[in-house]
């Protein structure tokens, strides 16, 4: 027999849970979250957990605007007592270079235009932000206020427990294996059975190309690897994510809830590499150029490298929301290292799509798949690691 | 068992915390141990995992051998940072 639901979800990594959380609150209830192994497995409990709207592009400044917002909303509400918890530390974006400088003043401009208060701070002042940075090689730094991170871990765990208290399925350890599109819906099977679904959700992370394709549907995604490093814990001496643009592969430094120093730089990498090919000089290469910046981070003790997938589009944009010719497919992945940040405000676009037949901002029509077809890209500058 | 045994070393967790999420719903390993933070200590789990498994086992009333060995992460020791520093070489990283 086949399961049947109104809306099925791909992918129970962040975006996939987002969405049916969206779903939930709103009280449509006729849902299935499949998901190939466990909640949060994928890229989300790989990532750095940063937040942040200090972007160059309008689409994402105010998207991710939005996202902070609901972010907020949620720590505040019933995700909050149930542990998810946004922190607002902030970003700080590191220059070396007059040039960097002047990039900056421009993309402040555009943010502050947009409501973001984004700012530049001489180096005296990021010393004040962050007390234990070395601030000799720094001419400048843009400082975003409104940005901060929040554990994977906890916000998977608030929403999974939110779901499961509602009666909302979450299947895990169900691969969807073949989809098939029919007049009325969708027919898909997996590894634990057959569902039948009359509105599909792609959240499949990187899985989600291929299911695509089934469906005749190119997304021109490229699931490119990036590597991390975390340290032992310590107590907490940085508020905001770091990040050194001038350095190649921008090297950027988190502290989690936890005290452990999160590392993270963007190294010359083949698409498709299985998530298990770890490079042996990577903790190196990644904690090297931070000694600049903190130079007492030759006394941390590496605990674990690993690595995750960034879904990439052409434009470092999403795909969300409808594909044309599809009837009832939405699709919602290609975050291109942005989906954690971007999940309350991309679960609210693809829940506004389903429910009210089209999105609140206008922002999110230009992240439909047709750009992508069309080339008609979006161009973003300010990509970490 | 006593609850209020510590059963990871490096993180403080405790039997009963580990009983508690089981209750709540975290009958899978691989999400139970991510849950309660376990395995994230120095000495990545090589203590607690065997015991987390054990009370998963004796809770949901199954076999010790039918529940999935956790992968482990290198490196398989912590690496001081000044170790790492020494290595040769820059790296070419690429253009953020
Ligand atoms: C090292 C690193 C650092 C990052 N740092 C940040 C950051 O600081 N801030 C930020 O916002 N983002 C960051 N990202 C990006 C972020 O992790 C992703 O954009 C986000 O997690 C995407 O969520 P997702 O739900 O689309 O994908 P995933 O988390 O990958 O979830 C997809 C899920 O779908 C499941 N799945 C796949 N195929 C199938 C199938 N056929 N059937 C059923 N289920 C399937 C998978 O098992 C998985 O659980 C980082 C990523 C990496 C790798
Ligand atoms: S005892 Fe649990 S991580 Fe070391």
């Amino acid at each position: 027999m086949e399961k049947r639901a109104e809306v099925g979800i791909i992918g129970g990594g962040i975006i996939g849970l987002a969405t049916a959380y969206e779903l939930a609150s709103r009280g449509f209830r006729d849902l299935v979250v499949l998901t190939a192994s466990f909640p949060g497995d994928g890229s989300t409990f790989r990532c750095a957990s940063g937040i942040r709207a200090s972007f160059t592009t309008r689409e994402h400044i105010v998207l991710m605007r939005e996202s902070i917002r609901k972010w907020i909303e949620w720590t505040r509400g019933e995700l909050g007592r149930l542990g998810l918890r946004f922190m607002q530390k902030g970003y700080l974006w590191l220059a070396s270079t007059e040039e960097r400088v002047r990039a900056y003043e421009e993309s402040i401009r555009l943010q502050n235009k947009l409501g973001v208060p984004t700012r530049l701070v001489d180096p005296d002042e990021a010393k004040r932000i962050v007390p234990v940075l070395d601030t000799r090689h720094l001419v400048a730094a843009l400082h975003d206020p409104t940005a901060g991170k929040a554990s994977p871990f906890k916000t998977v765990h608030a929403l999974v427990m939110y779901l499961k208290s509602h009666g909302i399925p979450i299947h895990t350890y169900t691969r969807a294996e073949k989809i098939e599109e029919r007049e009325e819906g969708f027919r898909v099977e997996t590894s634990r059975g057959t569902y039948f679904f009359e509105k599909l959700v792609v959240a499949a992370g990187a899985g989600s190309p291929r299911l695509l394709s089934q469906l005749g549907i190119e997304t021109m995604i490229k699931n490119i690897p990036r590597h991390a490093i975390l340290t032992e814990h310590y107590k907490p001496v940085i508020g905001p994510l770091v990040v050194d643009p001038d350095t190649p592969g921008a090297p950027y430094i988190i502290q989690t809830g936890h005290g452990g120093f999160y590392i993270g730089r963007k190294i010359p990498e083949t698409p498709e590499t299985e998530p298990y090919s770890l490079k042996i000089d990577y903790p190196s290469l990644a904690i090297k150029p931070l000694l600049k910046w903190f130079p007492w981070l030759i006394n941390v003790t590496v605990l674990r490298h690993w690595m995750g997938h960034y879904v990439t589009t052409p434009d470092h944009h999403p795909i969300i929301g409808p594909v044309p010719g599809h009837r009832n497919l939405y699709v919602s992945t290609g975050y291109s290292g942005h989906g954690y940040m971007l999940s309350p405000a991309a679960a609210e676009i693809i829940a506004d799509y389903i429910l009210e037949g089209k999105p609140k901002w206008t922002e999110a029509y230009r992240l439909n798949i047709m750009r992508i077809w069309r080339g008609d890209y979006i161009h973003e500058t300010a990509i970490v690691g | 068992m006593d609850k209020r045994a510590i059963v990871c070393r490096c993180l403080d967790i405790t039997v009963e915390d580990v009983e508690k999420a089981i209750e709540m719903g975290y009958t899978d390993f691989e999400s139970l141990r991510r849950y309660l933070g376990i395995g994230f200590g120095p000495c990545q789990g090589r203590h607690c995992y065997p015991i987390v498994l054990r009370i998963l086992a004796e809770k949901t009333g199954r076999k010790l051998e039918d529940l999935p060995a956790p992968r482990m992460r290198p490196p398989i020791i912590p690496i001081p940072a000044y170790i790492l520093a020494a290595a040769r070489g820059e790296g070419d990283g690429e253009e953020g």
